[in-house]
C-alpha cells in the first residue's frame, strides 16, 4: 500500500504529467449514463471545482476518480500513473466526505492517525506528525476529544486534517461545506483555501454552490445531465458562459426567446437586439430560435450615461421591486419586447425609493452582454 | 391537545360530507380522552406498562417461591418438601460430579455457540444489509425467516432424520463404501443444532447495528488507505460492537438455558442444566433439588447477561444512557 503510495510520488517527482487526466470517463446505472464522456486535465497544485445540480453527476465523477466506483469506459491517469484495477485504498486521494465520516469510536487524533497507520507510516513518527497537522486546523488541544464532542467547524477540521496528514498528491472535496450555515461556511471556505495553498496539494471540489467554486477554485467544471458543458477559470466562466445552462446555472438573471438574425443579433417581436455569441459551438444560427442571455447587474437604468456603440435602449415598467441589502432588485416588464421580462439590479440602494412599482423607466445595456445561444440547448427554467 | 379538541376542529373543518370516517374515530377518542384529568396525565405511561409489568412481576413471585422450595429437603416418604430451611441441597450440588459437569457442558456451549453464531452471522447480516441487487436482499430475508415457521423440536427431528444411523447422511456414505458412522448423540451434534437454530436471532440482532454505519464511513476507512479487511476490523467491527454485544447476549442466554437441542439431539448423553431440572422435577420428582438447579441457572444467566450489559452499556440496545 505504501509502496504505490512511494512509488505514485516517485513518477511525480521524475515526469511532470498532470495531476488528472480524464479521458472519456462514463458511468452508467441501469440505461441512464450519470456520467458521459468526461474528458479534462488537471495539472499539480491547482484547485478544481466541479459544480453543478444534484443529479448532474458530479459525485459520481467524483467517486470514479477517488475509486469508489469504477468507469464502464475512458480512463484516468493520476500522476501519469493509468489508475485502471486500482482499488481506493491503494490511490494516493485524500477525502473530505459530504457528512464527514469521521469514525465515532476515535478520537480526534486517533481519526488523523489512522491514515498514518494504514498506510504504514513510522510509528515513531506518528504522534509529530498528528500534532503537526491538529496545529494547521487549529485544534491544538483538542486531540483527545471524540467527535461527538465537538463542534460542527471543528468536527470539519477533523476532516481536513484526516484527509490531508499522510501530504496526499490530491485531495478531494465532496461537497463537506454543503450542510453548513452561512458564516461557517465562507469561515471554512478561506480555511480551505488557506491550507490548500499551504500545503500546495492538488485539489478537486465538488458542489452546487456557484460562489464556492468562484471564490476558491483555478479551474471551473459545469456539468449537467452526466455532460461536461464548460471547463475554464472561474472569471471566464463566469463573463463567457459556454452553454444557456452554464448561463443559468451561474445566476444569470433573464432569458429572453426569440429568433435569431446575422450579427449577430436577435429579434423579439419588431425589435432587433444586437448581442454576442460567447462560444461557436453554441451559437444560434440565423433564421432559428435563439435565445438571449442577460445578466441583472449590466443592465443600467434610467437615461443618465451615454450608450455604447450598438447599445440597446429600452423602456420598461417596474413589477417588482426588491430590497436585498446592499442591492436593489428590480423585476420589470418591457412592452416593446412582448411584455417580456426583465430583472436589473441597482448597487445604490438609496436610490429605490425613486423606482416604485408601477413605474416607467429606462433600461439600457451594451450589446457585449446579451449572450445569444442555440434555443434548442435551453433546459427552459425548471432547471 | 385541549385547544384542538374534535368537536370545534369540526365546526372549523371542510364540509361534512368529506369528512372521513377515521376523523370521528378520532374525534371520540380524543373527546373522551379530554375528560381525563390533566393532573393524572403522569399516570398514563404506568396504565400503559401495567400488562408487562405484571408479567415480569409473576415471574419474580414464580423465582421466590422456587428460592424458597430450594432451601426445603425432599422427604421421599411422603413427597412433601420439609418444613424447616437448611442448605442441603446446595451442599448436594457442591459434591455432585454429574451436575458440574453439565454445568461447565452449558457454559462452554454458551460460549462455543456464541463466538461460532457472531463469527457466522456477521457476514450474512452485512450482506443482507448492503448489497444493492433487490432479489439477493430477498432471498437472503427469506432464509433469515424461514427457520422461525419451523419450530425447535421439528427441527431438532429433522436432524434426527437427516444424521441418524440409518439417516440421509449415512446412506448417502455407504454409496462410497464409508460409514455408518454415530453422528448424534454427541456435544458436537449439540453444538451443531444449537448454531443451526441461533443463527437468525444473531442476525437479527446484528442487523440495526451494521445497517447504522454508513457507506461514506467505508469509503472513509478506504480513503484513508485501509483494505476491505482492514477496514472491517478497525472501523466497522468497533462500530458494530452494540450490535455484537446485543447478539451475544441473546444467543449466550438462550443457549445456556436450552432445552430441546440436548434432549434431541443428545439423546440423554449430553444434557444441559434446564435437562438437568426437568429430570428433578418431572423424573425424580425432588423439587428442592430441581429449584436449587433452576436458580444456579438463572443466577449464571443473569450474570452473563449483566457483565456483557455493563461492558457495552444499554447503548446494546440503541437505548439511551450509559447504565
Amino acid at each position: 500500500m505504501a509502496s504505490t503510495v512511494v512509488a505514485a510520488r516517485g513518477r511525480a517527482g521524475e515526469t511532470s504529467a498532470p495531476a488528472v487526466e480524464a479521458q472519456g470517463l462514463a458511468r452508467r446505472y441501469g440505461t441512464v449514463w450519470a456520467v458521459h464522456d468526461a474528458s479534462f486535465r488537471l495539472e499539480r497544485g491547482q484547485f478544481l471545482t466541479i459544480l453543478g445540480p444534484s443529479g448532474s453527476g458530479k459525485s459520481t465523477l467524483l467517486k470514479l476518480i477517488a475509486g469508489f466506483e469504477r468507469p464502464d469506459r475512458g480512463q484516468l491517469r493520476l500522476f501519469g500513473a493509468n489508475m485502471d484495477g486500482v482499488p481506493a485504498h491503494r490511490r494516493p486521494i485524500g477525502m473530505v466526505f459530504q457528512r464527514l465520516a469521521l469514525f465515532p469510536h476515535m478520537t480526534a487524533a486517533g481519526n488523523i492517525a489512522f491514515p498514518l497507520e494504514m498506510r504504514r507510516f513510522d510509528p515513531r513518527e506518528i504522534p509529530a506528525r498528528v500534532a503537526r497537522f491538529l496545529k494547521l486546523v487549529r485544534l491544538e488541544g483538542l486531540g483527545d476529544r471524540r467527535p461527538h464532542e465537538l463542534s460542527g467547524g471543528q468536527q470539519q477540521r477533523v476532516a481536513i486534517a484526516r484527509a490531508l496528514v499522510f501530504e496526499p498528491e490530491l485531495l478531494l472535496l465532496d461537497e463537506p461545506l454543503a450542510s453548513l450555515d452561512v458564516r461557517l461556511k465562507e469561515e471554512m471556505q478561506l480555511e480551505f483555501r488557506r491550507i490548500q495553498r499551504e500545503l500546495g496539494v492538488t485539489t478537486i471540489n465538488v458542489t452546487h454552490d456557484q460562489r464556492e467554486a468562484l471564490v476558491l477554485s483555478d479551474r471551473v467544471i459545469v456539468m449537467a445531465r452526466g455532460r461536461i458543458l464548460q471547463e475554464g477559470d472561474p472569471e471566464t466562466v463566469w463573463r463567457n458562459p459556454a452553454h444557456p445552462f452554464v448561463a443559468r446555472f451561474l445566476g444569470v438573471g433573464t432569458m429572453l426567446r426569440g429568433q435569431a438574425e446575422p450579427g449577430p443579433a436577435i429579434r423579439i417581436g419588431d425589435r432587433l437586439l444586437p448581442g454576442r455569441a460567447p462560444n461557436p459551438l453554441t451559437a444560434p444560427r440565423p433564421g432559428q430560435p435563439a435565445v438571449a442571455a442577460l445578466r441583472a447587474e449590466r443592465v443600467r437604468i434610467g437615461t443618465t450615461g451615454a450608450l455604447t456603440e450598438n447599445g440597446t435602449r429600452l423602456a420598461a415598467r417596474v413589477a417588482d421591486v426588491v430590497f436585498e441589502g446592499e442591492r436593489v432588485l428590480y423585476e420589470l416588464v418591457v412592452p416593446e419586447l412582448g411584455e417580456a421580462q426583465l430583472r436589473a439590479v441597482d448597487l445604490d440602494p438609496g436610490s429605490h425609493a425613486r423606482h416604485r412599482p408601477g413605474a416607467e423607466i429606462t433600461v439600457s445595456w451594451s450589446p457585449d452582454d446579451l449572450l445569444l445561444f442555440d434555443a434548442s440547448l435551453d433546459p427552459g427554467s425548471d432547471s | 391537545m385541549a385547544p384542538f379538541s374534535g368537536r370545534s376542529d369540526r365546526r372549523t373543518g371542510p364540509a361534512l360530507a368529506s369528512y372521513r370516517f377515521s376523523w370521528r374515530v378520532f374525534d371520540v377518542l380524543e373527546a373522551l380522552a379530554a375528560q381525563w384529568p390533566a393532573r393524572a396525565m403522569g399516570l398514563v405511561k404506568w396504565f400503559l406498562l401495567l400488562p408487562a409489568l405484571l408479567i415480569v412481576g409473576l415471574l419474580i413471585f414464580g423465582l421466590v417461591v422456587m428460592a424458597d422450595a430450594s432451601f426445603r429437603v425432599m422427604d421421599f416418604r411422603t413427597y412433601q418438601l420439609s418444613e424447616h430451611y437448611s442448605t442441603a441441597n446446595y451442599v448436594r450440588l457442591w459434591g455432585w460430579g454429574a451436575f458440574w459437569a453439565t454445568l461447565w457442558r452449558s457454559l462452554g456451549a454458551a460460549l462455543l455457540v456464541t463466538l461460532i453464531c457472531l463469527v457466522l452471522a456477521f457476514p450474512y447480516a452485512w450482506a443482507l444489509t448492503r448489497t444493492p441487487n433487490r432479489r439477493l436482499r430477498r432471498v437472503l430475508l427469506v432464509g433469515l425467516f424461514l427457520p422461525f415457521f419451523v419450530g425447535q423440536v421439528v427441527r431438532a427431528y429433522g436432524w434426527l432424520v437427516i444424521l441418524g444411523y440409518e439417516g440421509i447422511v449415512n446412506k448417502a456414505l455407504a454409496v462410497f463404501g464409508l460409514g455408518p458412522y454415530r453422528l448424534l448423540f454427541s456435544y458436537p451434534a449439540v453444538l451443531f443444532g444449537l448454531v443451526q437454530y441461533m443463527l437468525p436471532f444473531a442476525v437479527l440482532m446484528l442487523m440495526p447495528a451494521l445497517a447504522a454505519i454508513p457507506e461514506e464511513i467505508e469509503r472513509a476507512a478506504a480513503s484513508c488507505g485501509a483494505s476491505p479487511l482492514r477496514a472491517v476490523l478497525r472501523v466497522i467491527l468497533p462500530m458494530a460492537r452494540p450490535g455484537l454485544i446485543a447478539a451475544a447476549l441473546v444467543v449466550a442466554t438462550l443457549t445456556l438455558t436450552d432445552f430441546a437441542m440436548p434432549a434431541i439431539l443428545g439423546g440423554g448423553t449430553n444434557d444441559f442444566l434446564a435437562n438437568l431440572v426437568h429430570d428433578q422435577f418431572f423424573r425424580t420428582s425432588n423439587a428442592g433439588l430441581g429449584s436449587a438447579i433452576a436458580l444456579v441457572l438463572t443466577f449464571l444467566g443473569t450474570t452473563i447477561a449483566g457483565l456483557l450489559l455493563t461492558r457495552a452499556g444499554t447503548q446494546a440496545f440503541g437505548l439511551r444512557g450509559t447504565s
